[in-house]
This record gives C-alpha cells, structure tokens and sequence, in this order.
C-alpha cells in the first residue's frame, strides 16, 4: 500500500498537469477561432461582429437583479456563461462566399468534441442552418450555429452551459440574431 | 547611494510606468488621430450646430424598453465631432477597422463592431476597466460625418446596454450629443 502511495505521489504533479492541460485545452477549443473570417468584410455589403468575453459576462452578471422584468429570466440564461461571439456577414448577391472562405470556422466543427444536433436545409431557398454543440462528460461546453444563405453568412458561437432551448431564448439579446432554428423537441415524459 | 538611488528610481519607473503609457494612450485620442489620418478629415470638438445656441445635455436614454435613465457618469463624457466632411475608405474598410484596434491599447476590448462598406457607413463600441466603472468608446461613422464618444458607465447600466449591443453604441452617443429642445 505504501509502494502504491509512493508511485501515486511521485507521478501526481504529472497526473495534476495532464488533468488541468485537458480542462484548460478543452475550456479553449469551444471558443472558435473567427477572426480568419474577417476578409469577408471588404466585399460584404454589411458585417456585425459581437464579442462578449468572459470577464464581461462574469462583471456584468451580477447586475441582473430583477429589479427589471426581463432581468431574473436573463440571469438564468447567461448564468455560467463564458462568451457570446457573432459574426454575420450580408452580400448583396447571392454565392458571394465561398465555402472554402469559411471552411476555416467549418473544420473546427467538423473535428474534435463538436457534434452536429441539427441541420436544416431549404433546397427552395438555399438556407442552411447547422447547430453544433461540444460536451465534456454530462456537461455542455459550448454552443455554435452556423448560418449559411445564398446573400448571408452567419456564426454564432457561445461558451459555456447552454442548450439550445437557452439559445432559442436568447435571440434578439446579447447581439445574438433570430437564427430561425426549429423549436426544441419536447422532453420525454416518464 | 547612487546604486540606492538608481534602483529606487527603476523601481518607481517599473510600478508606475505602465499607468502613465496607460494615461497617454487614453483611447480617445488615438481614435481621434487614426480618423483623422484614414480619411483625411478634421475633427471639432464642439458641433458646429450646437455652437449657435448649446443648452445642457439631459438626455436619457431608453434602455430596451425600460425606464429613460442616463447613461454615463457626471463629467466623464468626450465627444469628438466630424462634420460635413467626406469619409470614403476606397474599399478598404477592414484596413480602417484593423487600424483603429493597432491604435488602441489592449486593455480595450471590442463590443460591437458593424460595417457597411457601400455608405461607409461604421459603428465600433469597445469596453474596458476603470476600477469600480467601465470606459466605453464608440465611433460612428457615416458617409459625411462621424462621432467619437468615450464615457464611463456604471457597470449595471453597462448589463443593460449589454442586452442589445447593438443599440448600445446609439444609445450613448445620442446622450452625449443630442440636447433637449
């Protein structure tokens, strides 16, 4: 027993970095990287960037207190929240983008904890939305919707616990747009 | 001593150097400059309107639908007019939005940024810490005029104005330039 204390604390400064490299890597990873995006400014006909970081979610917080009506239902919703980022970009004619332009924002979806829960897709309109959301164990991490129409280019990525219920909740506040995402489904009752 | 003395001074330089490089690079000014370079204009710091019979701002604004409050602390608002000039980016608008970031400090953080290359027209809104309070900038621009505003805000009314970004940036600008008629 005593051997087996010895090894454990012998590697535990080792053990102890690799579990914080992984919290804080994986803290990292659901904050996307946009500002790649930004060459898309010069041709595009309007461009809304959004950034709301940490340290100003955590400061300005507290100062829901529900001395507004809507102030107690937006403390729920940004509770724990770490950032909200929104790029949008309009063109004014359609296919002025290429999916190569965003791929920069699309491969980091496409790899790592990232999953796609919803795609919606209007063959009539070209729309595409796609939500994305990165869980470590039971917990969410991070949010991100992408947005492409023919003339628009949208992304909005939020760290932090949030479902898409929240995220619903929250369109029009916080810079984060109407993403026209269908409603949630419904919890199972037992 | 002199060793006592050089060391003293060093370490007087080291504690209070970053605030005084802090205190020159203010923000405002640089943001004034960087305009002024960009588009080759000129600034007044005083609107030539409001020359001709200036009355007390009161304004207050009206923060997503609740009451009309005011927004920046007593005395801290600067405002920096350009008008009747023409701003014209020559396509280069991300040039102008990236040089108004190398110009400002990196306490600064960016808010809100919306461009419209076509009518030139701009709205840029950073934030950063004063202590108890937060320092918000906002540089409006459009085709024959813009407006620097820096103002300290409370960090509740900051929450408030957090909730619709982009109204944030009219909503203080409108306090620190509109008069009541």
């Amino acid at each position: 027993m005593k051997v087996i204390f010895r090894i454990f604390l012998k590697f535990a400064p080792l053990f102890l970095f690799v579990v914080t490299a992984h919290v804080v890597t994986t803290a990292q990873t659901a904050k996307l990287q946009l500002d790649q995006l930004d060459v898309l400014a010069n041709r595009a006909t309007e461009t809304v960037d959004v950034k709301l970081d940490e340290h100003l979610m955590a400061t300005t917080a507290k100062f829901f207190s529900g001395k507004e009506a809507d102030d107690a239902e937006i403390r729920d919703l940004i509770k724990n929240v770490k950032g909200i980022y929104v790029k949008s970009f309009t063109f004014e004619k359609d296919h002025e983008y290429l999916p190569a332009e965003v791929d920069s924002v699309m491969s980091q979806l496409r790899g790592g904890s990232w999953n796609k829960i919803v795609a919606v897709t209007s063959k009539k309109d070209g729309d595409n939305v796609e939500v994305y959301l990165m869980s470590i164990g039971d917990q969410i991490a991070g949010l991100a919707v992408v947005s492409m129409e023919p003339k628009e280019f949208t992304v909005v990525n939020i760290v932090g616990p949030i479902n898409l219920e929240k995220l619903t909740q929250l369109e029009g506040s916080f810079g984060v747009p109407y993403l026209n995402l269908p409603p949630p489904k419904p919890k199972s009752e037992r | 001593m002199a060793k006592i003395f050089t060391l003293g001074a060093a370490i007087v330089l080291a504690v209070f150097m970053p605030f005084l490089v802090r205190a020159e690079r203010d923000g405002f000014n640089e943001t004034v400059r960087v305009i002024e370079q960009f588009y080759h204009v000129k600034h007044q710091s005083i609107p030539v309107l409001a020359r001709a019979g200036m009355k007390a701002v009161k304004t207050a604004a009206k923060i997503r639908g609740g009451d009309y409050k005011k927004l920046a602390e007593a005395g801290s608002v600067r405002v920096a007019f350009f008008e009747e000039q023409t701003f014209d980016s020559h396509g280069e608008i991300a040039s102008f939005k990236a040089a108004i970031q190398n110009a400002l400090s990196d306490d600064w953080s960016a808010l809100v940024q919306t461009l419209a290359p076509k009518t030139e027209e701009q709205t840029y809104v950073y934030v950063r810490d004063a202590g108890k309070h937060f320092h918000v900038l906002v540089i409006t621009i459009e085709k024959h005029e813009a407006t620097v505003v820096q103002a300290t805000v409370a960090p509740e009314i900051l929450a408030q104005l957090l909730k619709d970004p982009d109204e944030m940036g009219k909503a203080l600008t409108n306090e620190a330039t509109l008069s009541d008629p």
